[in-house]
């Protein structure tokens, strides 16, 4: 079975953390052979910039489970995945008949590949994350904002306490921690729909 | 027991802060405790999505800007047109400038059935043809090869645009495309060099008044660079000094203000209230900071005194941006140019990416 090599594994820690020098470099050397790849296949250049991105958020989050091990090269689990991503697309979209995606004729599974469950766990990700984005959308200002500058934009409990008007960090963490509380009813109410 | 406490500990947990006393501590009491326990697990679950559910959309972003800074600027195709046609042209032209005009009467949206808010699209009476314009139109139509699309009907409202990507996505206040009763109107942009383009809307929230739209036409763009603005993601301090440029009338209006309340009408958190002149037709201009960031979008005036000046924070716009339907790309700038520019030069950019938005009968 392949290993990945030891650039590949520096590559793929720096990815884990989302620094932006290592994603760029993976950007570069792999969207290209996804891009004409795919442009051969009937997609279009935004179609490959869509799977393509699709495909490195898959890396982006199986790389964050720290025994994670990539049994083969970045760039072959990149295109492997974005393939099987265009395929369940066309099929979705009923576009061609022709090329429905078969399991047994596949090179992922060649070199051990589990993409299929990859593929699902992300999308069942995907749907927890929008089920939190819709409760956090219900869930009223100044909270939605609050949290949001926290867990989406990153930004610290000082630039919070000022932006939104407390008099000190320590009233923005206890909003905060208010704000998490209802969310908390929020999200599993939402959950259990 | 205190909630806040909870949270708290989940916290440190969760970035392994925690003594390990403490961990010993918390431990016992997670076996003891069952009402604890399972507030516990749904506190540090509840956490942990938001953390990762935030560093996904983080690296989503860098992925399109990596995207947008790599891919390769596409060359554009230019259809020649046959010497035989420029006539033929210029009288197209004529008859397109015949529909083009001058716009005044107040609008009151049908939705904010306020005495004392009003929202500052113009709906259209007059007709009027500008010579000048006119002969840009023609001469564009043959030097430049641009076609003008020639709107048919009548014209029901107007409102200022600008630029989110130079590739023709942009944004106006959703009360200039829809009042309520033009369903299915269709809406064109007119730029500062009078040619008109054919949009239609990509997004919209009539909650927060604001629509995103993008231009029909393939392979276009709005000018030769990438939008030279960013959007401000959190909002402006008190007193920020403040600029507009909008389209009040067939020219286009530079006004300047500054912000006098953190919250809109009644308190709207969405919104800024400022004191900046602004006239109907200039709903959906930008209102920008002295660096150059867009702080928010035009949307309403108080009358009848007409002092206080609305728009919707540029934060509400991000966050319409990233429910935008599947299939829509959007790169949005990531740096501002015009940060160290007078603001001479700043609105001289900027006219190249704020238009006149028309709306037509269909």
């Amino acid at each position: 079975m392949y290993s990945a090599t030891n650039n590949d594994q520096q590559l793929l820690r720096a990815l884990a953390k989302g620094e932006r020098v290592a994603t760029e470099q993976i950007y570069k050397q792999q969207f290209p052979i996804i891009n004409s790849w795919l442009i051969k296949n009937g997609g279009s250049a935004d179609d490959a910039a869509d799977l393509f991105q699709e495909a490195m958020v898959v890396l982006f989050s199986k790389v964050q489970n720290e025994d994670f091990a990539l049994t083969c090269a970045i760039g072959t689990y990149l295109f492997s995945i974005s393939k099987h991503l265009w395929y369940k697309r066309l099929q979705q979209q009923q576009k061609g008949p022709g090329r429905l995606y078969d399991n047994t004729e596949d090179d992922g599974a060649e070199v051990g590949i589990a993409y299929e469950e990859d593929i699902n766990v992300h999308h069942e990700r995907e749907a927890h994350f929008n089920q939190l984005d819709t409760a956090l959308d219900q869930i009223g200002e100044p909270c939605r904002s609050l949290l949001k500058a926290y867990y989406h934009k990153d930004k610290s409990m000082q630039e919070i306490a000022a932006d939104f008007g407390y008099t000190n960090p320590e009233n923005a963490k206890t909003q905060k921690y208010k704000c998490l509380t209802r969310l908390r009813k929020l999200f599993y109410s939402v959950q259990a729909k | 027991m205190n909630t806040n406490n909870n949270w708290e500990l989940a916290e440190a947990y969760l970035a392994g802060k925690l003594s390990l006393q403490e961990l010993v501590e918390l431990k016992s009491r997670r076996e003891t405790d069952e009402v604890f326990a399972s507030e516990f697990n749904d506190n540090l679950n509840l956490i942990s999505s938001l953390q990762s559910n935030g560093s996904q959309k983080r690296f989503r972003a860098m992925l399109s800007d990596i995207h947008k800074e790599t891919a390769a600027t596409k060359t554009r195709r230019a259809i020649q047109l046959p010497a035989h046609f420029w006539r033929t042209s210029a009288v197209a032209a004529t008859v397109a400038l015949m529909t083009s005009f001058i716009s005044y009467s107040i609008m009151n949206s049908s939705k904010k059935s306020d005495a004392n808010y009003t929202t500052i699209s113009n709906t259209v009476r007059a007709i009027a043809v500008d010579q000048n314009k006119l002969k840009k139109i023609v001469q564009d139509s043959v030097i430049n090869k641009k076609s003008p699309i020639v709107p048919t009907s009548d014209v029901r409202r107007t409102g200022t645009g600008f630029a989110l990507t130079n590739d023709g996505y942009f944004v106006t206040a959703y009360h200039v495309i829809n009042d309520g009763n033009g369903e299915g109107d269709s809406v064109y942009i007119q730029s500062n060099d009078g040619i008109y383009y054919k949009a239609f809307v990509v997004n919209y929230s009539a909650e927060s008044d604001l629509a995103i739209l993008k231009v029909e036409r393939k392979n276009f763009q709005f000018a030769k660079n990438e939008v030279p603005y960013t959007l401000a993601a959190r909002k402006a301090a008190l007193g920020a000094q403040i600029y507009t440029v909008g389209y009040p009338t067939e020219d286009i209006v530079y006004s300047e203000g500054y912000i006098s309340a953190r919250n809109g009408y009644r308190g709207n958190s969405k919104q800024y209230t400022m004191e900046l002149p602004a006239g109907h037709g200039q709903s959906g201009s930008p209102v920008i900071d002295a660096k150059g960031n867009v702080l928010g979008i035009l949307t309403a005036i108080s009358t009848p005194k007409e002092s206080n000046t609305y728009a919707v924070s540029t934060d509400e716009l991000l966050d319409l941006i990233e429910k935008m339907p599947a299939g829509n790309k959007m790169h949005l700038p990531k740096s501002n140019k015009l940060s160290r520019l007078s603001r001479e030069e700043q609105i001289s950019k900027m006219e190249n990416y704020t238009f006149s938005v028309k709306v037509y009968k269909k």
